[in-house]
């Protein structure tokens, strides 16, 4: 018991660090903009107004917020599938192969260490109208590329962009989760008559169950938020507001709009939007996928 | 139901590791073969052959007297019982047990009465709703059995289904097993490594070591004429003891003498001049014999260790002139203590005598077994 009483202190300054970390970079900014979704502020910081729940009035009020909730169910949903179907493939077909197996490894890891602004230059530049290699190839198959004026082509960019970012993260977790499976467990299903397509869907699939659904979660989180650097790199939320997510928004209205008050009030939105999301995917679908 | 045949099968690997040199071997309908050697000795690569989950490198597999080198596992109307079951987590009993039948097509009544009229054979059917990992060790055992059985197929493959349970349920599933077998007619090939397994439960054994196939017959066969110092050594327990001697004709008989100056009279004829050989006998082989009542040809020995098994007890003893020590198993009420002085008299009848460079039987090598494939 003397030993117990000696470390009380111990423990909290080893999670000082980690608390340091969260406490100013997470719980003090997500408090000040709690608290500055009550006020409306001047553009210079110079005074505020207490005025309740007034700017979450106007957000849920207005249409430009329920279009820019739409643009990112669209976006979420085309960049979690898209980004965790793809890794799906490509690990599988990594799981095969024997020889260089690791240069591929690094090879398909790579692009996670792309900076998102950079990622999204990198596809801007290949699909930009007058220079990109891309939209020159898809000019000659007769499809006119322009993702300055054509909408849905600025989100398609976006989304790729932002897959070709994710895809090595879902890579890294398929792939581990691949190997995890007991190979009898495929022999059995080999020899119980299940050909390849039949045990991918039967055994392999519903064994990454878990897997899947953390990279859900997780590429859910992604698209909300960390997709903001690709998209402010190649589209600016633009044309016409075509590619302006809820987390794009927060920052027009903000630091473009300076309407302090109802950029903190989206914010917040946001915020429980994807816990309650996260609720939800933990709530219904990990039940499913217990075994 | 089906017969098998192994005409110089031959793994090589691309890294050029040969796992198997070459094995032929004929399985009858409904026989059921235990594959048995060290861990290495190719017994698993040789069962991952038959079931088409390794390639055959070289020679010839043919199930009912076709080949089926080239086909699927699929294709060939096996089914394997696996040494950690490899059930599908995340299906029911009843699932797993109907995973075969429902990719083969088969309607889902059919599948249902058959699962559970299986169920019903090996003692499942309250558990068929559970999950594989809310069952036991032995219950999982149960169910692997019960998919590969509700199959019906052609063959059984078991590769060492029983090395993962307790031994008193090892003892029990190894009956059962056997009950099984039997009452289904299936043809099956059972590898393992356990010897006593592999002499309970084989119709025949098969002995394999490195990579080849050093002898083939049934478990008795096997223990009474084994056909190398290697199969000698491995099949009973505890094992054979090795004796050096030097094999010589003397004026009435030929003897066989020990370093220790004993001398036996040998089993096999001596031939030209005098030679080593390596002189086997098994534990059960040896008596004790009381004192004043010693005869030439018996060993005195000096106790070092006793292994009191109850029924028996194990004497490790030594004998002047040996390398290892002598190993009798004698009754268990005898008192024995470490350091007694011990006269022990082997079997006459009961001596095997091998070449100690090759390790091949020299005597006696009288043939007994009934199968045509057995090796004389």
């Amino acid at each position: 018991m003397a030993t117990f009483q000696r470390h009380r202190v111990t423990p909290w300054l080893l999670l000082t660090p980690q608390i340091a970390v969260v406490a100013i970079f997470f719980f003090w900014p997500a408090a000040q903009a709690m608290l500055q979704a009550f006020y409306v502020e001047d553009p210079f910081g110079l005074g505020r107004t207490f005025v309740a729940f007034e700017n979450f009035a106007r957000v849920l009020a207005s249409a430009e917020y329920y279009r820019a909730l739409g643009i990112t169910v669209t976006f979420s949903a085309g960049v979690a599938l898209g980004a965790m179907a793809l890794a799906l493939l490509l690990a599988v077909l990594a799981d095969r192969v024997i020889k260089g197996a690791g240069a591929y490894k690094a090879l398909l890891i790579w692009p996670y260490a792309v900076a998102p602004a950079v990622a999204g230059v990198l596809w801007g530049f290949m699909l930009d109208p007058e220079l990109g290699l891309i939209s020159a190839g898809l000019g000659a198959l007769g499809i006119d590329w322009n993702h300055q004026l054509n909408g849905g082509q600025a989100m398609a960019l976006v989304v790729m962009a932002s897959i070709w970012k994710q895809m090595s993260y879902n890579f890294v977790f398929f792939l581990a989760g691949l190997q995890a499976i007991p190979r009898s467990l495929l022999e059995a299903a080999a020899i119980d008559g299940a050909g390849p397509w039949r045990r991918f869907w039967t055994i392999t699939f519903p064994l990454l169950s878990p897997t899947s659904f953390f990279l859900l979660v997780m590429n859910s989180v992604y698209a909300f938020f960390e997709t903001f650097g690709t998209i402010d790199a190649t589209t600016a939320g633009g044309p016409g507001g075509a590619t302006r997510t809820l987390v794009y928004k927060v920052f027009e209205d903000g630091f473009i709009g300076y309407d302090l008050g109802s950029s903190a009030a989206q914010s917040v939105l946001l915020m429980g939007l994807v816990g309650l999301l996260t609720l939800l995917q933990f709530r219904y679908l990990e039940r499913r996928v217990q075994y | 139901m089906a017969t098998l045949r192994l005409n110089a099968l031959r793994k090589t690997y691309p890294n050029g590791v040969t796992a198997l040199h070459g094995a032929d071997l004929e399985i009858a309908d409904g026989e059921l073969i235990v594959v048995v050697g060290p861990s290495g000795c190719g017994k698993s690569t040789l069962l991952r052959m038959l079931a088409g989950l390794e390639s055959i490198s070289d020679g010839e597999l043919a199930i009912d007297g076709r080949r089926v080198n080239d086909l699927e596992p699929a294709e060939r109307d096996i089914a394997m019982v696996f040494q950690n079951y490899a059930l599908y987590p995340h299906m029911s009993v009843a699932d797993n047990m109907g995973y075969a039948l429902k990719n083969r097509g088969v309607p889902k009544a059919e599948r249902r009465r058959r699962v559970e009229e299986t169920a019903r054979l090996i003692g499942l059917e309250d558990l068929l709703d559970r999950r594989p990992k809310q069952l036991s060790g032995g219950q999982r055992q149960r169910v692997a059995m019960g998919r590969a059985i509700v199959r019906e197929p052609r063959v059984f493959l078991f590769d060492e289904p029983l090395s993962n349970l307790d031994a008193k349920l090892r003892v029990q599933m190894r009956l059962e097993i056997r009950r099984l077998q039997k009452r289904l007619g299936v043809t099956a090939v059972y590898v393992t490594h356990d010897q006593v397994e592999a002499m309970t439960l084989a119709d025949r054994l098969v002995v394999m070591n490195g990579g080849r196939i050093e002898q083939v017959g049934t478990p008795m066969h096997l223990y009474a004429r084994p056909a190398s110092r290697f199969v000698a050594g491995f099949i009973g327990s505890p094992a054979m003891n090795f004796l050096n001697a030097r094999l010589d004709a003397r004026l009435g008989g030929d003897i066989l003498t020990l370093p220790c100056g004993t001398r036996l009279a040998s089993p096999i004829p001596a031939s030209g001049e005098a030679k080593t050989v390596c002189l086997g006998i098994r534990p059960e082989h040896l008596a004790v014999v009381p004192e004043g009542d010693v005869i030439d040809g018996d060993l005195s020995v000096r106790v070092e260790l006793v292994e009191p098994l109850g029924a028996d007890t194990l004497v490790h003893a030594r004998l002047d002139g040996q390398d290892d020590l002598v190993v009798a198993r004698i009754d268990g009420i005898r008192a024995v203590a470490e350091g007694d002085s011990l006269t022990l008299r082997p079997d006459p009848g009961r001596l095997h005598l091998f070449d100690p460079e090759t390790g091949q039987r020299l005597a006696p090598m009288e043939p007994e077994c009934q199968h045509s494939t057995c090796p004389a």
